[in-house]
């Protein structure tokens, strides 16, 4: 009797909704047409040019040191958290909102930190790596203002963690994304406060640096050709490196030599670099930089 | 009698005398004799005057021979007969009419001119009275006759020496006289009247009767004969009526002793035998056990020692045989207040008959209404004491009718009279005489009458304090009695001899009298103690023999089938719930105030951006399905916790009629059910509707619904466990706040006293808990069906499989696995222990394991159980553990990957994702089941590895056929050894909990409970 009543309840349940998506079946059909994906990229060579790209909170420490102003309008609100639904956008913007968050430790804006944390644990828990982020810590932490910089600090480091774990789990891709995310955010912020301070060659140095950094992106994101998200990605950040490919980095080589300084032998490095960069350079990078992430955050 | 009635009378006594020879010396006489009894000495001259005048009267010595010739009645005294007669019409009720004749035919009698014109005259008159013809032939024969053997009426009893009547319709009864009583009864009326043929001095009720004279022979009227015979009305009355003597009717109690259940005695040595048609009052002091006595009587409570025989069937031990002879009028009013009048009548009669029909009770409640005096009243509410819609006296008759509606031969009233006027007494009083004349059997507990009402008893039974007997006999008898065991002067008398009253207080200042000290002030010792009056009874009275019958007794009742029953108890109860105003408009509102109240509350502007409300982000979901519990629960609660009590004297009385306790009970849970399906369904569609909750009403709904169902039991429960609902609401937060505390919501499961959790399981005790089934499955309802997660929960269930397998499982076992390859030489007691538990950690999750390259050949058993592990089989494992975590990374990225192509393909179809899971998805919720915050996702108890992250996603893994106990929010249960959905699984739970409380009430498993502990509080006071 009650189960029937059940069953009655269960088929009006159903009979209100199903009218609404196309079913299971339709899916599974068109699935049949792609082709599975599989990374097959070894770990060890990602591993070590993940190695390579800097993390975004020594980007942040440069910005500091220039002299510019914390500028709120620079980061990726969180209010556009509900709008990341894929695990690609998630790894992403988990990545953009990383840099965020160093950006506001590195200001010490510590009210619009804590939003980040809050957004990063979200995306964290949907790309099951919450473990990372202990709420309750982060909770107490979060009520006395004077924790603020450990809680940060632990967040940011928290990243570190993640990638490594990524690594191990075979989800490197996300890893990939993460750091992309990261590097691009760390990009668009550098980009934006270089272009208001054109005389502060250091910053515009810094961009042009990333040439390399580019470079080592695009070669990991060609170990992922079938992932059409990632190809799609690979091809904007083409024209970010047709933009770089605009720079001259030289790169003058000299023996090095050995010195002994307080007795102590020392190998000195000769060698030096010198990047050629324009303003006109700058503003384009900018420019790609910027529509990148605009196509990503939303 | 008013003056102008007077008048008229005097005018038609002057008439008839005046008739055939005009006023003779004895006619004047007897129109004298009657002024001096109706009026004062000093007007009796002016009425006298009057008859002279109309009658011709003109004196003994001017009288002339012509005038008694025989001259035809005038035209003009025959119009002026009838006018009068007719203006007697008017006021005089029928029977003071049946008087009026009476004392005409004496008038005429008393000369014995019964000439033509005369008798025509009276004739008329009681034609116009509307007086049958063959009454009046009786009347007038009675009244005219001097001779017993010309009265061949079967209205007529005559009680003489002789053994035998004298013609064959008479009644005859044999009593010590000289000479002969001659008894008359006008059926029509129900009036005696006597009158005596004989030499003798008889007394009617203290006054010499004289010889030939009619005399009206009321209620409670005493004959005494000089030779101390005695007859009583009531004896008479039963000798008359046949209907009676019909009736096979035998009570028969015989009760040694009662005792309460404080070890008091309430009741000693009673004994009474009774037949049908008798109106038997019990009286005494308070605490005498007046009530202890009746309610014995009735059955309502068993003597320790003695018997309660009716027609030779003990009413305990013969129930079946005895059902529905008894009728039980208690003291309080038990009528449902809600209701009308007649509809009390009316469905109290349908439960009765059965076989009648529709137009046939209804014929039968407004006879009932009409012999009460209440048709007028009949579709005026009841009402409550506070809030009254009719009198007193009308509740009481009205109490009275619900049983005589279905006339039981033998009716228990406890003092029926209580706080009604004297008139409204008397009212009742004369319906129950009324009734014992119609051959019931009927007991009044009676305090205070007045002397009218004292002398309606056929019998009075009375109880000194201690519950001993002191008098069973003629209640005017018994002031004699007292009177004369006291050695008072004028100890023969029972009544006032003036005005005919008996004082009962007299009785009780006799046997309460105390003893006077020196001082002339009464002291608290009685000058007879109880138990002397009791001796003196048991010396004075001997128990009347009684008709024995083996007859089974007369049955009224007719019970309909228990679904019927159930189907006029609902309908009652449904209409006494409709015409409560108050009470409809409350329940019907709560649920949509609390749900506009609650959901008005809690909605905030959730969205990230905090500038719109977002259904995903709102985190007071998880505490509003609680809430919603919670309220479903305390509306269920509060709507039944009454219903029993409030009913319970009427199941009292209707305990009588032997329905059906399970009709009752299922009438209860009809309208109950109904009441909590409006009231969840009102309650969910707002709260769903302010909340923004989509596609889960009915769903939610039916949870509700069935949490409230199951407090609507639990409420009858309690409700029929205890007496008041004062304790009944006082213990509504008992039962409420452990169904708060262990909904599994407010407090972790995991995270409770060691004695009650089991880690990784809910706790037992929280599975008595109707809240956390429903929470649970409510909350995993929403989370698993939701339009959004249910297009991707069963990617994302393998893909947190997977995850939690290569991210915690396999390290975990990789580490077990380690530990036994390092020790494998280790002789330490300790380390073999860890090595033990190790081994079996290994053995269960390995066991039932899918993915099994490298190991198949491997026997879990001999190796992990049997001490077959070597370092070898170890190695062997670490590399499987490799492949195993290997196995699960890529499973968890298919799965991952899949759900990236569904929700691509669904947005390729045109599918709004993030739209969808704005609006059907919640981030709270979904933290809370997938228990996103634990800090320990894996861990070690008693020999398993236990998973804490991820519950919605698991799976039950039973122990054994019927395991089927899970950590919080699993999707499925096993159920006897099918997987169960938890939405189903916790449902049927409920249900069968609500099954459980439902048998537990019809076998009123609380209320013993309760009086088991009522008695044990009791014996420790002693």
């Amino acid at each position: 009797m009650k189960l029937i009543l059940i069953v009655v309840v269960a088929g009006i349940l159903c009979s209100c909704t199903s009218d609404k998506k196309p079913d299971d079946q339709a899916f599974l059909e068109s699935l049949d047409t792609t082709k599975t994906a599989g990374a097959g990229v070894d770990e060890e060579v990602i591993n070590s040019i993940l190695d390579q790209i800097p993390s975004p909170i020594e980007i942040s420490m440069l910005l500091k040191e220039s002299g510019s102003k914390y500028n709120a309008g620079l980061l990726n609100p969180t209010d556009n958290l509900p709008k990341y639904n894929s695990n690609f956008n998630k790894a992403l913007n988990l990545g953009i909102y990383g840099t965020d968050l160093g950006y506001t430790n590195i200001f010490g804006n510590n009210q619009d930190g804590i939003k980040y944390i809050s957004s990063i644990k979200s995306l964290a828990d949907e790309l099951n790596i919450g473990q990372f982020f202990d709420v309750k810590t982060i909770g107490r932490l979060a009520t006395n203002s004077k924790n603020l910089d450990s809680l940060l600090l632990i967040t940011t480091m928290n990243f570190n963690h993640i990638n490594h774990y990524l690594q191990s789990q075979s989800r490197d891709n996300l890893s990939v994304l993460l750091l992309t995310g990261g590097w691009l955010e760390a990009m668009q912020i550098t980009c934006q406060t270089a272009a208001k301070n054109p005389q502060n060659k250091q910053l515009q140095e810094t961009i042009g640096e990333q040439k390399i950094i580019l470079e080592q992106i695009m070669l990991l994101f060609s170990f992922y050709k079938e992932d059409s998200h990632m190809v799609s990605l690979m091809e904007d950040l083409n024209q970010l490196k047709v933009a770089f490919d605009k720079i001259n980095i030289n790169y003058t080589y000299k023996e090095s030599t050995m010195e002994i300084v307080n007795g102590v032998a020392v190998i000195k490095d000769n060698s030096t670099t010198t990047i050629d960069i324009t303003q006109e350079n700058i503003e384009e990078i900018k420019n790609i930089t910027n529509s990148i992430r605009t196509k990503i955050i939303n | 009698m008013s003056e102008e009635i007077l008048k008229a009378i005097t005018q038609l006594f002057a008439i008839i005398s005046k008739q055939d020879g005009g006023v003779s010396d004895n006619e004047r006489g007897f129109a004298i004799n009657f002024f001096q009894q109706e009026l004062e000495k000093s007007t009796v001259d002016e009425y006298l005057k009057l008859y002279d005048e109309i009658s011709g009267y003109i004196g003994q010595t001017d009288k002339h021979e012509d005038d008694r010739s025989n001259k035809p009645t005038s035209v003009k005294d025959s119009i002026r007969t009838l006018a009068i007669c007719k203006k007697i019409n008017k006021t005089l009720t029928q029977k003071q009419k049946v008087v009026v004749l009476i004392k005409i035919l004496e008038l005429v009698s008393s000369d014995k001119q019964f000439t033509n014109q005369r008798m025509e005259i009276v004739n008329t008159v009681s034609t116009v009275f509307n007086i049958i013809q063959d009454e009046y032939k009786l009347i007038e024969s009675f009244v005219v006759s001097e001779q017993i053997s010309s009265l061949n009426f079967s209205d007529i009893l005559i009680a003489n020496e002789g053994n035998q009547a004298a013609t064959p319709l008479q009644k005859h009864m044999h009593a010590h006289v000289d000479g002969h009583f001659v008894f008359l009864q006008v059926s029509s009326v129900g009036m005696y009247f006597v009158k005596y043929l004989g030499k003798d001095s008889n007394n009617l009720n203290g006054f010499t009767m004289k010889p030939s004279r009619v005399y009206l022979f009321s209620q409670g009227s005493i004959i005494k004969t000089p030779d101390g015979g005695a007859l009583y009305y009531s004896d008479l009355v039963a000798d008359f009526n046949a209907e009676i003597r019909t009736i096979k009717l035998s009570f028969v109690a015989k009760i040694d002793e009662f005792i309460f259940p404080n070890g008091a005695i309430g009741i000693r040595d009673v004994k009474i035998a009774e037949g049908p048609g008798k109106l038997i009052g019990i009286m005494g002091a308070s605490g005498a056990g007046k009530t202890t006595l009746l309610n014995i009587l009735a059955g309502l409570e068993k003597p320790g020692k003695g018997t309660i025989k009716i027609n030779g069937f003990d009413i305990h031990a013969d129930k079946s045989k005895v059902e529905g002879v008894i009728g039980y009028v208690a003291q309080d009013d038990l009528l449902i207040e809600e209701l009308t009048v007649y509809q009390n009548l009316y469905y109290n009669a349908k439960l009765c008959f059965a076989q009648l029909k529709e137009a046939e009770i209804h014929e039968r409640v407004m006879k009932a209404l009409e012999d009460l005096g209440l048709d007028h009243r009949k579709d005026l509410k009841v009402g409550s004491i506070l809030d009254k819609q009719i009198s007193g006296g009308q509740r009481k008759r009205l109490n009275i009718a619900l049983e005589l509606i279905r006339e039981p031969a033998i009716l228990f009233l406890d003092e029926p009279t209580s706080g009604l006027s004297s008139r409204d007494s008397e009212n009742v009083i004369d319906l129950l005489k009324e009734l014992s004349l119609k051959g019931k059997l009927i007991f009044v507990v009676i305090h205070q009458p007045s002397s009218d009402i004292y002398k309606m008893f056929d019998k009075m039974i009375l109880m000194d304090t201690g519950g001993y007997p002191t008098y069973y006999g003629n209640p005017v008898a018994a002031v004699t009695y007292f009177k004369k065991a006291t050695n008072q002067v004028d100890s023969g008398r029972g009544q006032c001899e003036v005005c005919g009253n008996v004082n009962p207080e007299q009785i009780f200042n006799i046997i309460e009298a105390r003893v006077v000290d020196e001082y002339g002030q009464p002291t608290n010792k009685r000058k007879v103690t109880p138990m002397q009056w009791n001796e003196m009874f048991k010396s004075n009275f001997k128990p009347a023999l009684i008709e024995k019958t083996h007859e089974e007794p007369p049955q009224s009742l007719h019970l309909p089938s228990r679904l019927s029953q159930a189907i006029i108890f609902t309908k009652r109860n449904f209409l006494a719930k409709l015409s409560n105003k108050q009470y409809l408009l409350i329940n019907l509102l709560e649920a949509p105030t609390l749900a506009i109240l609650l959901a008005f509350i809690i909605k905030y502007k959730s969205a990230p951006s905090g500038k719109e409300y977002l259904f995903r982000y709102n985190e007071n979901l998880p505490a509003f399905m609680l809430m919603a519990i919670i309220v479903a629960l305390f509306m269920g609660l509060t709507v039944s916790a009454e219903e029993i009590i409030r009913d319970r004297k009427i199941l009292k009385r209707e305990s009588f009629l032997n329905l059906s306790w399970s009709s009752y009970l299922i009438s209860k849970l009809a309208i109950l059910f109904l009441l909590s399906a409006i009231q969840t369904f009102t309650f969910i569609i707002i709260g769903n509707w302010i909340l923004e909750i989509q596609g889960m009403t009915l769903a939610f709904w039916f949870v509700l619904f069935t949490t409230s169902c199951f407090a609507n039991v639990l409420g009858l429960n309690i409700s029929s466990a205890f007496n008041s609902a004062v304790t009944v609401y006082i213990l509504i937060p008992l039962l409420l706040i452990p169904q708060m505390i262990l909904s599994g919501l407010l407090f972790d499961f995991d995270k409770l006293n060691e004695l009650l959790s089991t880690k990784g399981k809910v706790p037992l005790m929280a599975d008595l808990m109707t809240s956390r089934w429903a929470y649970e499955a409510i909350a995993v309802y929403q989370f698993k069906n939701n339009e959004y997660q249910k297009t991707y929960y069963d990617y994302e269930r393998n893909e947190a499989e997977a995850d939690f397998r290569s991210a915690y499982l396999a390290d975990e076992l990789k580490k077990k696995n380690q530990f036994l390859i390092d020790t494998y030489d280790s002789k330490e007691d300790s380390i073999l222990q860890i090595q033990k538990i190790n081994k079996q950690i290994l053995f269960t999750e390995l066991k039932n394991e899918s993915f099994k390259a490298g190991i198949s050949e491997v026997d879990m058993n001999s190796v992990f159980i049997q001490n077959g592990y070597t370092p070898k089989i170890g190695a062997q494992l670490n590399q499987y553990l490799d492949d195993y975590k290997k196995h699960y990374q890529k499973e968890y990225n298919a799965n991952s990957d899949l759900i990236e192509k569904k929700m691509a393909f669904y947005q390729s179809q045109g599918f709004d994702i993030q739209q969808e899971k704005n609006s059907y998805f919640n981030e709270s919720l979904s933290d809370l089941v997938r228990n996103v915050s634990a800090k320990e996702r894996i861990m070690e108890y008693q020999g398993m590895l236990i998973q804490h992250i991820d519950p919605v996603f698991q799976s039950p893994n039973p122990k054994h056929f019927a395991d089927y106990r899970t950590a919080f929010f699993f999707p499925e249960k096993n159920l006897f050894g099918l997987t169960v959905s938890t939405y189903t699984f916790n449902l049927v739970v409920i249900w069968c909990m609500t099954t459980i409380f439902f048998i537990a009430l019809y076998f009123e498993v609380l209320r013993r409970i309760v009086g088991i502990f009522g008695q044990f509080s009791l014996s420790l006071k002693k």
